[in-house]
């Protein structure tokens, strides 16, 4: 039994790994994570399972054997109707002391379990959990779900999500209500009989107009039937076991009471409520190419008798009403025609049926997808999404005519969010796609990231007709990211981070202000003759997330509201952006130590603040030309000393190095904005221009390049190359000494030009 | 954060100076991070940056990671109204995409963006200059890529022809012979990428126009014939929506129209032609016609995206009723309605949809009435609570609707093969 409110903690690198690092190759598939060997310390993980499970490395063999030994000491006498009852049901509950006296002692030579054939085991679990580690696809589809209001314009719609300590209760909140989680507030209903561990909800699933509701764990799928009224508790219609875990569970847009199932075993169903399962397809091989990952999925399309379904590798179009096998089209195949990268796998495809009746949506590691069924394996629209974890849950607000449709994609351990904005306009005969995705500036709340540790379970969104307002709701229950308020510059979000939700991070309060608090309600309790209802230790309210005055919608728009909501519609039109992502104002750096001998850029800083700053430019001109020179005629010395014992390469490259040094030192003259470079008397000679020849310039001279023997027709070559490296980048033009320095050569053509040189002596050196 | 990135950029530069073997490690790692930089400066629109950054990125780019996608993203805001300074941005993208092949779909990207603002004669003359360029082994790819610029350049020579077209029929007869020329540019690009195997809708479309408006209908009709036939073609319903439509403009005959919406019927069976086709079937006079008719009209009727089309389901309702006046073929609609009798009730004629039908649209909530009396006799939820309103609501129609379904409710029991009426739907 576990504390009320708290987590199963999930398993971490650091669980796994030596060093704790998490090392993950940028480009690498979702579904090709178990070949990226782990590192793990197995005499480590061995010792630690020792420890932690001594019955059952031990165990068995102990109880056979413990009887015949004698272990030294009169009081423990072999007893003879010690029998043990055999290893069943709770370990501890038959260990007996003497027993466990035995395998403390015999533990160093007795195994249960021949310790390689041990060893392989936790091996393999670890490379199961490392694989999950770096990509779990158990919640893909996401285990939170919007019932919206069945009268249109009625405030009553409702959320269903997984509750409870082992996450095997369905909660349904209705719209208006605050939020509990765990073991106080709402309880939701036990969606299977018995309360074991892998009736943990991974997915919730549901067909918005006739309420049904799936329900998916690893091994159980039900359907629950949802009531219209507020209250009202959802009744369960069916639910199926499975002996292989089921990797997904939809829900019949077209006909109420139809589910489609897949089991990692590679079958798809489609489960009626009413005449049962029929078994579509079983093929434990994946459709287009060999790929280890048993994930399958399935959903609908625009024909309620044709089901799609997915591996990671493409999807095919399955037709229902013919025999298992007979008939199929491809709707997407992973590979050149769609333009796919290398390593690249389907994570999560959709039905867009609410947008468009024939359009799929197809999620990868790298990209997103529209597909439309009537012209398959091309897709309309191709998006790459960039986000750093794979989408696993995805769901479309489809927008009235004329409105863009919303698709909004998360991602379950990074946590990051992306709404984009989809549209496609029909023309002519089937639809010249015209595809607008953008990314809407409400993506990421950058303080929920680090403030969310468990991964969310799903996403939901209340779709608001009229009003040009969405909510989202992640399932982790914890972000209410509503697009207006974040981009009207409200800080709904950064407040609700704000408060102590993690309950493992801050789960009671200290035992000094626990006692004060006892005290002060039993003194308070005595004045107002009232016993207190409860003696229990009181914790922290952070079940509670949103009191009931929060969630409660403002009966008409204020004035500032209106405000916002205007200013933002100018921003979407706009294309711009209505808040700033500037770093948060706790993030400034504190203001640095007044500093007895400030440097040049303090200096300039100081003197602009002030306003003086054309007094400091002219002062500055005069003191750090000569400071330049006598510090180029110091190095110019130091490379006469050095130059006997270089190498010709070694030469060139310190002219390379010369130069960024150089710069560095004029660094401070150029940094000022281009703005303000007009503004300076320009009579006195900008700094650039003060330098001795600049040394590209003298690197260009035939002169210089005959000498060092590179060949006619290559100076050419390599002045164009160099001239491309100093004309190329938006810098201000009148900072030729400054861009050498800031555009960086590659290390193949500095080689190469550096290899084109013949062997000499001596080489001379521009300057 | 920031200081983080200036100290990752640092390293960056250094690293793509001079990259020792043995950090290769490292030097993945910083570019992975100034990837994450760009991206992260995308998704905050921050477009200076993320240029800045791109540029460090590319030269230590490995091989094509979305940079394509990027780059134009980027050049799209960064430079939205300072076309000079864009100008010198994507030469420099080019001469660093060189080795990566990077460099045609950077030209592209670059010409829709002069697109974009108008300057069609820039973007023309830049798609011309992307054709001269030659770089490493002609491979297979770039063969393919140069086609695609040309076919382009093709679109832009047809657009101009067609300004000029437009000249010409205001009785402005001096630009014929530059429209020609145009003509000629034009046809001879389009006509090399309609060749490669792909989804060309586009430039089929204007190289018909092309061939057409110069009278050549056998090259237009070879063309479009190829563009639906061919099989090494993905199966592409816009292609035979284009070759029937040629073939409808040029009157031919009703035969050919018909075998060409057969095999739209065949690959999408929920296209909006298919009302057209149901109706041309409809009118043929042989029996065998008016049976496909009827079975085109019911798939349409499939999807769901044709749920609440009046048009279809008062195309369904009028062939039914014919034919159950006549008492002729009642067969064909239990063909039909054979496969569809478990899902149709719940997918169509729940009690649900009747209410809304009946509440969005009067005439919708009559079609499909009239379809679920004949269909599943008039005890049905749909037809009881429609017609129920509809009285209610003193609506001619739906009272000579009731007659009508009284009159042939021995249709229905014939349909559920029952003979004896005690077994309700």
């Amino acid at each position: 039994s576990l504390p009320a409110g708290s987590w199963v903690p999930s398993v971490t690198p650091q669980d796994i790994l030596y060093r704790g690092i998490l090392r993950r190759k940028p480009g690498r598939p979702a579904g090709d994570s178990c070949t990226s060997q782990p590192l793990p310390v197995l005499p480590t993980q061995l010792s630690h399972f020792f420890v932690d499970h001594p019955e059952d490395a031990f165990g068995s063999l102990g109880k056979l054997l413990h009887q015949n030994f004698y272990l030294g000491d009169s009081k423990l006498r072999v007893s003879v109707h010690s029998g043990l009852p055999p290893c069943s049901g709770c370990p501890r509950k038959n260990l007996v002391p003497r027993l466990r006296w035995f395998s403390h002692l015999a533990r160093d030579w007795l195994f249960e379990v021949p310790l390689g054939l041990l060893a392989d085991c936790v091996h393999e679990d670890l490379l199961l959990q490392w694989a999950s580690l770096l990509f779990d696809d158990s919640p893909t589809g996401g285990a939170l779900a919007w019932l919206p209001p069945k009268d249109v314009g009625a405030r009553t719609g409702r959320l269903v999500y997984p509750g409870g300590q082992a996450m095997n209760h369905l909660c349904i909140l209705p719209h208006g209500v605050a939020l509990r989680r765990g073991g106080g507030g709402r309880e939701g209903v036990p969606w299977v009989a018995g309360t074991s561990w892998d009736t943990a909800v991974s997915r919730v699933a549901l067909c918005p107009l006739p309420d049904f509701v799936g329900v998916r764990s690893d091994y159980h799928c039900g359907v629950w039937r949802v009531p219209g009224r507020t209250g009202a508790a959802p009744t369960p219609l069916q639910v199926i076991r499975t002996s292989v875990p089921a990797s997904c569970l939809t829900v019949s847009p077209h006909l109420p009471g139809e589910l489609a199932v897949c089991t990692q075993s590679g079958a798809v169903y489609l489960w009626s409520v009413e005449t049962g399962l029929q078994r579509l397809r079983h093929d434990p091989q994946t459709m287009f190419f060999r790929d280890h990952s048993p994930w399958r999925w399935s959903d609908f399309t625009a024909h309620p008798r044709v089901l799609s379904c997915a591996d990671r590798t493409g999807l095919q179009c399955l037709d229902t009403r013919v025999s298992p096998g007979g008939c199929h089209f491809d709707l997407f195949k992973v590979g050149e025609e769609a333009g796919c990268q290398q390593g690249e796998r389907v994570v999560l495809p959709m039905y867009l049926g609410r947008a468009y009746p024939s359009q799929h949506l197809v999620t990868t590691q790298f990209s997103v997808y529209v597909l439309d069924e009537r012209l398959p394996l091309v897709p309309v629209l191709k998006w790459a999404h960039m986000m750093k974890a794979p989408p696993l849950f995805a769901h479309l607000t489809p927008g009235g005519p004329g409105r863009s449709h919303k698709v909004l994609l998360g991602a379950s351990r990074t946590q990051e969010l992306l709404l984009l904005q989809y549209r496609g306009e029909k023309r002519g005969a089937l639809g010249v796609l015209w595809g607008r995705v953008s990314s809407v500036p409400t993506s990421q709340p950058p303080c929920c990231r680090d403030r969310l540790p468990p991964p969310p379970l799903g996403l939901g969104s209340e779709e608001e007709e009229e009003e040009e307002e969405q909510t989202f709701y992640l399932s982790n229950l914890e972000v209410i990211i509503d697009e207006e308020e974040e981009d009207g510059g409200t800080p709904v979000v950064p407040e609700e981070a704000e408060c102590p939700q993690e309950p493992s991070a801050n789960p009671q309060p200290s035992p000094a202000a626990a006692l004060r608090y006892r005290r002060w309600l039993k003194a308070f309790s005595k004045v107002c003759g009232q016993p207190p209802r409860h003696t229990r230790p009181p914790t922290f309210g952070q079940k509670r997330l949103f009191t009931r005055k929060e969630l409660e919608e403002p009966s008409a728009p204020s004035a500032l509201q209106g405000q916002a909501r205007r200013w933002l519609r100018q921003a979407m039109r706009d294309g711009g952006c209505l808040q700033r992502w500037d770093p948060p104002p706790s993030a400034l750096p504190e203001p640095p130590e007044p500093a007895e001998d400030p440097d040049p850029l303090s200096a300039r800083l100081t003197a602009s603040w002030c306003g003086d700053w054309d007094g400091w430019w002219e002062g500055r001109m005069s003191s750090s030309l000569a400071q330049r020179q006598r510090a180029l005629r110091e190095r110019r010395r130091r490379q006469k000393r050095a130059r006997g014992r270089r190498s010709l390469s070694a030469s060139f490259t310190s002219s390379l190095t010369y130069q960024s040094e150089l710069s560095e030192l004029s660094d401070p003259d150029t940094a000022p904005p281009p703005r303000r470079e007009a503004s300076p008397p320009l009579g006195t000679s900008p700094p650039a221009a003060a330098t001795p020849p600049s040394p590209e310039e003298a690197l260009l001279s035939s002169q210089s390049l005959r000498s060092r023997g590179i060949p006619k027709e290559r100076r050419k070559t390599l002045r164009d190359y160099l001239a491309v490296w100093a004309d190329g980048p938006p810098e201000p033009p009148e900072l030729p000494g400054s861009q050498a320095s800031q555009l960086c050569i590659p290390s193949s053509q500095s080689q190469l030009s550096s290899a084109s040189q013949p062997r000499r002596k001596r080489p001379r050196m521009g300057f | 954060a920031q200081a983080n990135e200036g100290l990752h950029t640092q390293l960056l530069k250094k690293h793509t100076q001079n990259k020792p073997a043995e950090k290769l490690l490292f030097f993945s790692f910083c570019s992975f991070m100034c990837l994450s930089y760009i991206q992260d400066a995308m998704l905050r629109k921050q477009w200076k940056r993320a240029a800045e950054f791109l540029t460090f990125y590319i030269e230590s780019l490995e091989k094509d990671f979305s940079t394509e996608y990027m780059g134009a993203e980027i050049l799209c805001h960064r430079f939205h109204n300072n076309m000079k300074e864009f100008s010198s941005f994507i030469e420099q993208m080019k001469t660093l995409g060189v080795k990566r092949y990077l460099k045609v779909s950077v030209c592209l990207e670059h010409a829709f963006h002069l697109l974009c603002n108008g300057q069609i004669d820039e973007a023309y003359q830049n798609l011309s200059l992307a054709e001269s360029w030659r770089f490493g082994e002609q491979t297979a790819i770039q063969d393919k890529e140069m086609k695609l610029i040309q076919a382009y350049r093709g679109l832009l020579d047809y657009y101009s022809w067609s300004k000029q077209k437009n000249i010409l029929l205001e009785h402005d007869l001096s630009v014929e012979q530059e429209m020609h020329g145009c003509f000629r540019k034009a046809a001879m690009n389009l006509k090399e990428i309609i060749k490669i195997p792909g989804v060309w809708d586009l430039f089929v479309k204007c190289y018909v126009d092309l061939l057409e408006f110069y009278g050549d209908y056998s090259e237009a009709r070879e063309v479009l014939n190829e563009y639906a036939y061919n099989s090494k073609f993905p199966a592409n319903p816009n292609a035979h929506v284009y070759l029937y439509q040629f073939l409808k403009r040029h009157g031919e005959s009703k035969k050919s129209l018909l075998s060409a919406l057969k095999i739209l019927h065949d690959i999408v069976p929920s296209h909006e032609l298919m009302i057209d086709f149901h109706i041309m079937l409809q009118k043929s006079k042989k029996r065998k016609k008016r049976r496909l008719g009827l079975e085109v009209i019911f798939a349409v009727l499939d999807y769901a995206g044709w749920k609440e089309n009046v048009k279809a389901w008062s195309c369904l309702a009028r062939q039914v009723k014919q034919i159950v006046i006549s008492e002729k073929h009642l067969d064909w609609i239990k063909q039909e309605w054979d496969p569809r009798r478990d899902w149709w009730p719940a997918f169509h004629f729940s009690r649900y949809s009747a209410k809304r039908n009946w509440q969005e649209n009067e005439s919708l909530s009559y079609e499909k009435a009239l379809v679920a009396g004949i269909l599943l006799g008039k005890d049905s939820k749909y037809f009881k609570y429609v017609s129920h309103r509809g009285c209610k609501a003193q609506v001619k129609r739906f009272r000579i609707l009731k007659k009508f379904l009284n009159k042939h409710n021995p249709v229905y029991l014939r349909l559920s093969g029952l003979s004896d009426s005690s077994v309700q739907p």
